[in-house]
């Protein structure tokens, strides 16, 4: 390779990696936002395809243990006749979707102030470092960046962006999360930090002056404005306390399976308060 | 390098799709083999540092635009990891097995360090441990690298087969 190629390469390496920077800082400070959104808006529908098949595949993958079970209960009940065992299935098939849909009724009954938009999940964030969602939904349906998202169950994060026929959703547990809660039981406040791939949730900056328990509901406090009061997040299953800290920390277990969301609920009417004139006295 | 740039971009697309809808379904420890990053550092091996470097590029930003971060920083994580290692194995005499897997686990570990690091400048991450959590994806690349290096490898002596000389 002659001088002039090597040269070549190194420019071409330079000028990529000055083209990556600029990206970086465009997009951080939010001036791609609109060129963006017109990118990514096409593969709303690729994603939604190809996630549905995907889910059909995994569920074929646990195929032999469903069977193992559904044999296990024929041999139990002999005196059914395969057709009402394959009328049970697609019962219970009903039953399934018919749970879901009763939890989203009762959690939308639960807080009837609120007006939710359903989204199914259609893509996972593909940074291993960092916790997000892909949703079906976007500006068109009526969701803005910094609406609250929550499962049937409980929190799940919030709209980080937001397109025309899609939203990408930061998770709570992702590592740079950070919620301010409340216990139950004994009113303690407290920030939640997510714990990012696999780690756990934990609940910081908890004074010392409260005794926590075990199995303690963890809500979120509403204070900063940013999420509704008394939205479920988690329980506690670990405490560490000790008397040489000024504050102790919650180790909390989250109700939302976030390995199988399928279908979330923004809400949308929910006003965040914004703190920024507070940000320069 | 222009036919290259014009078969990256629908191939990265489709990785990049691949990797935010399908693979996240059948992860192992929450996490999946990084597709673009495998299939940029193979076409390097095979084609040279300049088509690695772009394709590298060409990966990340596909990968950024399913990401909540910033544009261009999964680009410059990949392109200077693939970068890196292909510069590295120049020294190195050529090897179809050892060498794709090293090159796997050192170009993924080099990607891990350069892409939380700038995740951390920008705000997106709240400490930089999290990287231990990470690890594991080490291995996992570099046990996905070798079928990928050989499929790549089998249509690239397909298209492009080599001519004898006596």
């Amino acid at each position: 390779m002659s001088e002039a190629q090597k040269r070549i390469r190194w420019v071409t390496f330079a000028v990529l990696v000055g083209v990556a920077l600029l990206l970086t800082y465009l997009d951080s400070t939010g001036n791609l936002g609109g060129a963006l959104a017109v990118v990514r808006n096409p593969f709303t529908a690729v994603l939604s395809f190809t996630s549905t098949r995907s889910e059909s595949a995994a569920g074929l993958l646990e195929g032999p243990r469903d069977l193992q079970t559904a044999r296990t209960e024929i041999a139990d009940l002999q005196a059914r006749v395969a057709e009402l065992e394959r009328e049970n299935e697609e019962l219970r098939e009903i039953e399934g979707e018919w749970r879901i849909l009763q939890d989203l009724f009762n959690r939308a009954r639960q807080s009837p102030e609120f007006t939710r938009q359903i989204a199914s999940v259609i893509g996972h964030d593909t940074s291993p470092s960092i916790r997000s969602i892909i949703i079906d939904k976007g500006t068109a349906d009526g969701i803005r960046v910094g609406m609250p998202v929550e499962s049937s169950r409980g929190l799940v994060g919030i709209v980080f962006r937001a397109a025309p026929n899609f939203s990408q959703v930061a998770l709570i547990t992702d590592n740079a999360s950070a919620i301010p809660a409340r216990l139950g039981n004994s009113r303690a406040t407290g920030i939640l930090s997510g714990g990012g791939l696999g780690g756990p949730l934990t609940m910081d900056w908890v004074d010392l002056k409260y005794n926590l328990e075990i199995g303690e509901v963890v809500l979120t406090s509403g204070l900063g404005g940013s999420f509704p009061q008394d939205i479920v997040v988690g329980r506690v299953i670990e405490v560490n306390r000790s008397e040489a800290n000024l504050f102790q920390q919650a180790v909390v277990q989250p109700v939302t399976d976030f390995e199988n969301l399928e279908i979330v609920f923004v809400i949308t009417n929910f006003q965040p308060v914004n703190t920024a004139i507070f940000d320069n006295p | 390098m222009k036919t290259s740039i014009y078969l990256a971009i629908p191939v990265m697309l489709a990785l990049s799709v691949l990797q935010t809808a399908v693979l996240p379904y059948f992860s192992f420890l929450h996490l999946s083999p990084q597709l673009p990053l495998l299939v940029a550092l193979a076409w390097g091996l095979l084609r040279g540092i300049d088509e690695g470097m772009l394709w590298a590029f060409v990966g990340g930003l596909c990968m950024d635009l399913f990401s909540i971060s910033p544009i261009g920083l999964t680009a410059l994580s990949y392109m200077v990891a693939v970068t890196a290692v292909l510069w590295l194995q120049q020294a190195f005499p050529t090897s179809h097995i050892i060498m794709p897997i090293l090159l796997a686990a050192l170009a993924t570990a080099i990607y891990l360090i350069v892409n939380l690091l700038f995740l951390r400048l920008f705000g997106f991450l709240s400490n930089i441990q999290v990287i231990t959590t990470l690890w594991p994806l080490v291995l996992l690349n570099t046990v996905a690298m070798l079928p990928i290096y050989w499929l790549l490898y089998g249509l690239d002596r397909i298209f492009r087969p080599r001519s004898l000389e006596f």
